[in-house]
């Protein structure tokens, strides 16, 4: 007996590669955190263990490796439950640690005892409890083996107060990481031979590229065969948004020649994507004329919602090089290029500037994106600063983008800063914000001020749930229920606010102050900042394919259904 | 509604049961009968259970997301077998 179950836990954390650990002591996890003191482990404590969740899945995302967090039993373990289903829901390896009641107390009702391990059940890939203190160095290799492998997704390990107090002798473990599955060469020829017969043929781009590490493969294929690329919001940065080939995000908040080539084409080729409902519309008037090639990890995701003609399950980057390899020939797309470049001249993505004089929030975003540059991280909340994000901002690099994707979860951009600043702590990283987002999860600037994370945020504020409003403008005859804030009367006044975080408040309202203001902003490097930008509260997302409704009924801007009015 | 037999082989832990009913619950899918029994050395425990799926949705599909579960070894439709023995 060398030591007790956890100083097996913070040992074998170590013998895995951990590097850092997000997250907050209490009753039951308390035993870890005395060899953590000593440990060479980083230790961010967070204010609030959803900070802790969203900060690993940011560290996560930021450099491909598994983000940890810590809580302790009952509501500590609870709070851990929303960033769990967000990674399982974007596939982001995380793996979450919490305390648990002694085992005599476990199903007795006992003091901050929860049952996190089935709460958890349908958000994790998987989740242990572990009662003997020797299994703990094995059990923690599993799951960060598991949380990184095949499909990557969230892992939770719960450990009993008096498994992590007993005494135990350790065994270093051994990290196991499964093969990748061999891409079977019958489906590549398939594939290939559709894409090599195809006229209007598209990738389409999902966030299981970016997790595989093969956005250079996917540079390699798109130049060889001169195909168009859409990249959805899990995939935003997965290819150049530079490049030709690029014609951006496609969706409910896609460019038109984006959703376009998806409905207009005769062949998809779907890489690490999952037709998402915010991507395909209305199923059954998605795409109506392709034939499908769908390459996953996951073998559930092929033919969920779209029938694939030809399904590969593997992992993106053997799939893509294994593509590369046999496609040989260059089909001839001038047809389908002169078409796609048509709608791109035609309908870029564009914005008014609200009628009042208040500031775009589109311009805001888009000037942060030019004067912080393609090497720079930046995360969202959920809302139309989300899409705005995802839009004005140019993405040239996977990783760049980090936001909430199938989960949508509001206030998911600070804390998300913070992990990916902690993870990759020579880039300027910028959480651009909602107003509503903002007041969900901000206590983790505290966190920032305190731990010297500078992370920069950009307070998208027009007074309002603003997503939420264009939806009652446009589905609701403007009845405006229960979406106004008060932020524009400075309930809360973000500066202040800021100020008393131990961060640096700044705040602009007027266009000619907002370079002026950024750059105030990027030369701060001690602290965090906070940029209150006071924009019009009527300034909409277009593109929109409204819910419910065919891609084909895409409007650019309101009124204006350039794909419908082509087909009448 | 379709009715498919599953069989499914799971590792003999604690929950391995919770997880496969929840995933029946979380996508959806009705649970006609179900029955748990140890299988041969004890480490594994053999679950036949009869679902009954909503339109669109595949047996494929269910066996592809059962066969995520960590706790999972094994899972076959055995739908049409049944159909063979009762000789329909």
């Amino acid at each position: 007996m060398d030591t007790t179950g956890a100083g097996a836990l913070v040992k074998a954390l170590e013998d895995v590669g951990c590097e850092v650990i997000f997250g907050m002591p209490g009753g039951a996890i308390l035993p870890a955190y005395d060899p953590l003191f000593e440990s060479k482990i980083r230790h961010v404590l967070v204010r609030h263990e959803q900070g802790a969740g969203h900060a690993a899945q940011g560290y996560a995302q930021t450099t491909g490796r598994v983000g940890v967090c810590m809580a302790t039993s009952g509501p500590g373990a609870t709070n851990l439950v929303t960033p769990l289903a967000d990674a399982y829901m974007d596939s982001v390896p995380i793996v979450a640690i919490t305390g648990q009641v002694a085992r005599s107390v476990i199903g007795t009702d006992a003091f901050q005892e929860a049952d996190i391990r089935s709460i958890t059940l349908p958000i994790t890939k998987h989740s242990f409890q572990v009662h003997d203190p020797a299994d703990i160095p094995r059990v923690i290799a599993e799951a960060f083996a598991l949380a990184v492998s095949g499909r990557p997704g969230p892992v939770l390990v719960d450990l009993p107060k008096d498994v992590l107090a007993t005494a135990t002798t350790y065994t270093p473990p051994k990290l196991v990481l499964p093969s990748r599955p061999v891409v079977p060469p019958v489906q590549v020829r398939n594939a290939a031979q559709l894409i090599g017969s195809s006229k209007r043929p598209v990738f389409y781009v999902g966030g299981g590229v970016i997790r595989s590490g093969a956005a250079p493969e996917l540079l390699k294929l798109a130049e060889k065969t001169g195909i168009p690329v859409v990249t959805t919001l899990m995939a935003r940065g997965a290819f150049p948004d530079s490049h030709r080939l690029h014609l951006g995000m496609p969706g409910m908040h896609g460019t038109v020649p984006a959703v376009a080539a998806l409905q207009r084409a005769d062949l998809l080729i779907a890489l690490g994507t999952r037709f998402d409902d915010r991507v395909t519309g209305l199923l059954p008037e998605f795409a109506p004329h392709a034939a499908v090639v769908h390459a996953d990890i996951d073998p559930a995701e092929i033919s969920k919602n779209r029938k694939a003609d030809v399904g590969i399950v593997g992992d993106c980057r053997d799939v893509i090089a294994a593509l590369s390899a046999v496609l040989t020939r260059r089909t001839d797309l001038t047809a389908w290029w002169s078409y796609l470049d048509g709608l791109r001249a035609t309908y870029p993505l564009g914005y008014d500037w609200p009628a009042d004089g208040a500031l775009a929030p589109q311009y805001v975003i888009e000037r942060i994106s030019t004067l912080a540059g393609p090497e720079s991280v930046y995360t969202a909340g959920v809302g139309q600063h989300q899409m705005w994000a995802a839009q004005y901002v140019k993405y040239e690099r996977p990783g760049s983008f980090i936001n909430s994707g199938g989960a949508g979860t509001m206030g998911f951009a600070v804390p998300a800063a913070m992990g990916a600043q902690v993870g990759a702590p020579d880039r300027t990283v910028w959480a651009i914000d909602g107003d509503g987002c903002f007041q969900m999860t901000n206590q983790e600037l505290a966190t920032c001020a305190a731990e010297g994370i500078p992370v920069k945020v950009a307070i998208i504020n027009n007074g309002n749930l603003g997503m939420v409003r264009q939806w009652q403008t446009l589905f609701y005859d403007g009845r405006y229920s229960n979406t106004g804030l008060g932020t524009h009367q400075r309930h809360p006044d973000f500066v202040k606010l800021a100020d008393a975080l131990g961060c640096v408040g700044l705040r602009c309202d007027s266009r000619s102050e907002v370079d002026g203001t950024i750059l105030e902003a990027m030369a701060v490097r001690d602290r965090p900042v906070v940029v209150d930008f006071v924009v019009g509260q009527d300034a909409q997302v277009w593109p929109m394919v409204a819910a419910g409704t065919g891609n084909d009924e895409i409007m650019a801007a309101r009124g204006i259904r350039p794909l419908f009015d082509e087909v009448e | 509604m379709t009715r498919h037999s599953l069989s499914l082989l799971l590792r003999n832990e604690p929950g391995a049961l919770a997880r496969i009913v929840v995933l029946f619950s979380s996508r959806g899918v009705d649970v006609s009968s179900l029955s748990l029994a140890p299988d041969g050395s004890g480490a594994l425990s053999r679950l036949d259970v009869v679902v009954d799926l909503q339109p669109g949705r595949t047996p494929e599909q269910l066996v592809k997301q059962l066969g995520r579960i960590v706790d999972v070894k094994s899972v076959v439709d055995r739908t049409h077998d049944e159909a063979l023995e009762l000789g329909a």
